[in-house]
């Protein structure tokens, strides 16, 4: 450890101090370190290492610098800009030391006030996910809403006040639309007459803010039908009126949060015996992430084995489901989708060229928050008899809603698919998907590993 | 013209040439030898040694040798460095000059003892 830490200090040497001398520079903490065990002798160490950095990492740029100003000879081209440097001699070491400190000051500012900020970037996300035109799915489960108002409710200053009006006229948008769109006709008729009784009775007569008026409406519509996908939301900030398409901005936006979350795949590694890991948490839009997931899936494509950490995984796009899934098969393979009927895209583009992991075993893991997509992935894998799930049983949210605009405040996700399954038995709708091997989602991944090593060692 | 700098001679780089003296040496056994030739009062830390050997290098105070193994320390070719002519002559210096500010201070009676 404390010698990958040297290792990486002396990338703040220049380039060619380093290449003269960085392998012997190590060499030499490595004989120290072996030499002058125990607390002090170690702690003398890297004292002594933290002032010879100080003092030799600026004299070495000096130097470099003294260098690349010898040798750099002013040449007046005609036409072509040219820029003299007035200050001939190298920077003083303690301008330099300055210069560190501050840059490093900057540095910080700008990793707090991003980590200050990473609450707005979710929902960010978030607001992209629904606003997306009418055809596409959004995937919002009921902890991320809650979630979501939370955040709303401590950031807002200003609470929006509903009376008895407000609340009334929100009320009888959500019947309209439960009537009118929700898959389950009859659940919707029970919901839409709950909600009209609960009002009538005056159970929602103290609730006077926005964000604990659609908790308590989401609330009284899960009491008939425990479907998550089926939620009423509430939003401070006015809600677009015609949401239809992408705007260039909530594309940048969900393009950034992407590129910094590395479009979620949190890992990819190859594990002790040529195990492939990768730890993905979420299925991102292909459009943004495809070259991601690509680079991701060609690092592990030498390996024996492959392992898919989906125990924090709560869903996404099905197109990056198809995408990933394509990999685990020699011909095209059929996935089912529940929220989508069958069309062409609901074939995996298989063979993948130069992909060779199409024959070799693999393992989802799996949680209760596995969810929504993720379970698209887990199922048919499951089914298949392609991927042995490895964990605890999933989420169960199947359905799919459609965003419906209510007013500037209010919306609501309503599932309007219900796709026929060809495996013959339950989809993952609210039960979840029941693992191959039953354990605790942290002991998932070493149980994985165990079984992938059985496996390649009985080949 | 070397870029490095070597007048005044740093402490470092004339400790490293009298490390030098008897033996060719590599990286770390300059650094120890040099700590016990100052009662460990200089342990010359990774940056400042090679820094201090490649200025001596360029002004041709000392030589890079051969790389071979170090058997005590294992496994591991490590680069020697040998001092040249020029260097024992300069270490011979200033080591003169240092014996002069030594006898002036006893002049002055700053410091006691019979010796230089």
């Amino acid at each position: 450890m404390s010698e990958k830490i040297y290792a990486w200090l002396l990338h703040l040497y220049p380039s060619q101090f380093r290449e003269a001398y960085g392998t012997e520079a190590l060499q030499l903490f490595r004989d120290r370190v072996r030499d002058e065990k125990g607390f002090f002798p170690c702690l003398r160490l890297w004292l002594d290492l933290i002032v010879d950095l100080a003092i030799s990492i600026p004299r070495e740029y000096g130097y470099a610098q003294a260098v690349s100003f010898g040798a750099s000879a002013p040449q007046r081209l005609n036409s072509v800009p040219v820029f003299y440097v007035l200050e001939v001699g190298p920077p003083r070491p303690g301008a330099m030391l300055f210069g560190s400190v501050l840059s490093c000051l900057a540095l910080a500012t700008f990793w707090l006030s991003l980590n200050h900020v990473g609450n707005y970037v979710g929902l960010g996300i978030a607001a992209t996910g629904r606003l997306q035109n009418d055809s596409k799915f959004f995937q919002l489960d009921a902890s991320q809403t809650d979630r979501q108002t939370a955040i709303r409710a401590t950031n807002d200053t200003e609470v929006f006040k509903m009376d008895a009006v407000e609340r009334r006229r929100v009320i009888d948008a959500a019947v309209v639309i439960l009537r009118k769109y929700y898959v389950e006709r009859e659940n919707a008729q029970k919901m839409a007459d709950a909600l009209l009784a609960h009002e009538k009775r005056g159970d929602d007569d103290n609730v006077t803010a926005g964000d604990a008026f659609a908790a308590l409406l989401t609330r009284q519509m899960r009491d008939l039908s425990p479907d998550r996908h089926l939620t009423l939301d509430y939003s401070q900030n006015p809600l677009p009126e015609h949401p239809a398409g992408q705007t260039p901005e909530a594309l940048a936006r969900y393009r950034s949060a992407m590129k910094q979350l590395n479009c979620t795949f949190e890992k990819v590694e190859i594990l002790p015996h040529n195990i492939g890991y990768l730890k993905l948490n979420s299925f991102p839009d292909p459009s943004v992430c495809q070259s991601t997931a690509k680079a991701a899936m060609a690092s592990l494509n030498r390996a024996d084995a492959i392992i898919f950490d989906l125990r924090d995984n709560r869903g996404g796009e099905p197109a990056m489901v198809m995408l990933i899934a394509a990999y685990l098969f020699d011909h095209p393979e059929y996935m089912y989708n529940p929220r989508e009927n069958t069309t062409e895209r609901s074939w995996t583009r298989s063979p993948v060229p130069g992909n060779s992991l199409a024959d070799k075993p693999a393992y989802i893991l799996t949680s209760r928050s596995t969810f929504s997509a993720a379970e698209h992935f887990s199922y048919d894998l499951k089914m298949l008899k392609r991927a042995t799930l490895v964990g605890e049983t999933t989420g169960g949210g199947a359905h799919s809603g459609v965003w419906h605009r209510i007013d500037d405040h209010f919306g609501m996700g309503i599932p309007e698919t219900k796709a026929i399954n060809p495996f013959a038995t339950n989809d993952w709708a609210e039960i979840g998907i029941e693992p191959d091997v039953k354990v605790r989602a942290p002991d998932a991944l070493v149980t994985a590993e165990k079984l992938a090593q059985d496996k390649l060692r009985k080949k | 013209m070397p870029k490095r700098k070597l007048d005044p001679l740093p402490s470092a780089a004339f400790q490293i040439l009298l490390s030098l003296v008897d033996d060719d040496l590599h990286g770390y056994a300059i650094m120890r030898q040099v700590a016990d030739q100052t009662d460990g009062r200089m342990r010359l830390g990774p940056g400042t040694l090679y820094s201090s050997i490649q200025t001596l290098l360029e002004a041709e105070l000392i030589d890079q040798v051969d790389s071979r193994e170090d058997t005590r320390l294992g496994p591991g070719r490590r680069r020697y460095y040998r001092i040249t002519s020029a260097g024992r002559k300069l270490a011979r210096s200033e080591a003169e000059r240092l014996a002069d500010l030594l006898r002036v201070a006893r002049a002055k009676k700053i410091l006691r003892g019979r010796y230089v």
